[in-house]
């Protein structure tokens, strides 16, 4: 089963335990990652994309528009907003997406939660990644132990979502195989 | 060893070299399309120096993957096959860029990463699908 998954922490420190376990869970077979990154939301409600200019354990710039992605994997409401933080932040290397997408709004806040239970609050990590998974239970058991919050959409309905996005469909384009470093990560943290 | 456990062993020792075939296959089109990427971001004589090692480098990594196909089963093949025809674009367009200048050379490059980044994708839904043939308990015995 192909998914794409947000796993939300209340720490960015968590979330990278949460990316490294991901990793760690493709390395023995368990699921395959096809492709991660860790978006940050700061007090001010920016949100920050880490690419090898933003954390040592990365290894490429990000690709342009993971505003949208992070739009469309909170559901249809979100795709509306995530194409439009897309368009704002253009070029993404050491992206920061910020000030389009509001929500903080609790109109807005309030239909992504009814929609889809993802939103990415003010302070908070996630972990976006592109999987293959036979058992949803292996992800979330392990997200579980490390009190990430799983949400997850398949990536037949990512690709549903088209038409709302009106022809918009990069999701294959943001999220690389490599972009994690497992040795970068043991260095960086004294492993 | 009876005849069955040498079976099994052998058998297992086949995966292992499978799965260690693909899994090199991914780490070098990932490689292949990170060295492409930070060449694309270059400009003039640097970028050309590091252009010209992708097409040699796109060639062995799809011969390589060719080699293999036998092995595998029908998803995991079909997933290679078309790595192996972006991989083929991978070093086309590159070629492409190199003998080109200007606007069309840089449109050359950008067909040239996206096919790589459509290898590394292929060849990823290669693993996992082994992975999951892998895990999926078999009616027969």
């Amino acid at each position: 089963m192909r998914n794409f998954i947000t796993v939300v922490f209340d720490d960015k420190s968590k979330a990278y335990k949460g990316l490294h376990a991901l990793w760690e869970l493709d390395d023995t077979g368990e699921i395959t990652v096809h492709g991660t990154a860790v978006v940050h939301r700061d007090d001010e409600g920016h949100f920050e994309v880490d690419s090898k200019e933003t954390h040592p354990v990365f290894a490429t710039t990000v690709g342009v528009g993971i505003g949208a992605l992070l739009g469309a994997l909170a559901g249809p409401v979100g795709v509306a907003i995530g194409v439009a933080s897309g368009a704002a932040i253009g070029a993404a290397t050491g992206a920061v997406i910020g000030g389009v997408v509001d929500l903080d709004r609790s109109d807005t806040r309030e239909q992504a939660v009814v929609e889809t239970r993802f939103v990415l609050g003010r302070g908070q990590s996630a972990v976006i990644a592109d999987v293959s998974e036979d058992w949803i239970s292996t992800i979330d058991t392990r997200m579980e132990g490390l009190n990430g919050i799983v949400h997850r959409r398949s990536k037949s309905s990512l690709q549903d979502d088209e038409a709302l996005a009106d022809g918009f469909y990069p999701y294959d384009d943001y999220l690389y195989p490599y972009e994690y470093v497992p040795s970068r990560y043991s260095t960086h943290y004294g492993w | 060893m009876s005849t069955t456990a040498q079976a099994h062993s052998k058998a297992a020792a086949h995966h292992a070299t499978v799965k260690d075939a693909l899994d090199h296959a991914r780490t070098a089109a990932q490689e292949l399309h990170g060295a492409l990427s930070d060449a694309a971001a270059k400009r003039g004589g640097a970028a050309k120096a590091d252009l010209e090692a992708i097409p040699l480098k796109a060639k062995a990594l799809a011969d390589s993957i060719k080699s293999s196909l036998v092995a595998q089963n029908a998803a995991t093949k079909k997933s290679l096959e078309e790595a192996v025809t972006y991989l083929e674009g991978t070093g086309r367009h590159v070629a492409e860029a190199l003998k080109s200048s200007g606007h069309a050379a840089e449109m050359s490059i950008q067909k040239a990463v996206a096919d790589a980044r459509a290898s590394v994708q292929k060849i990823s839904e290669a693993v996992a699908a082994k992975r999951s043939a892998a895990s999926t308990p078999s009616l027969k015995r």
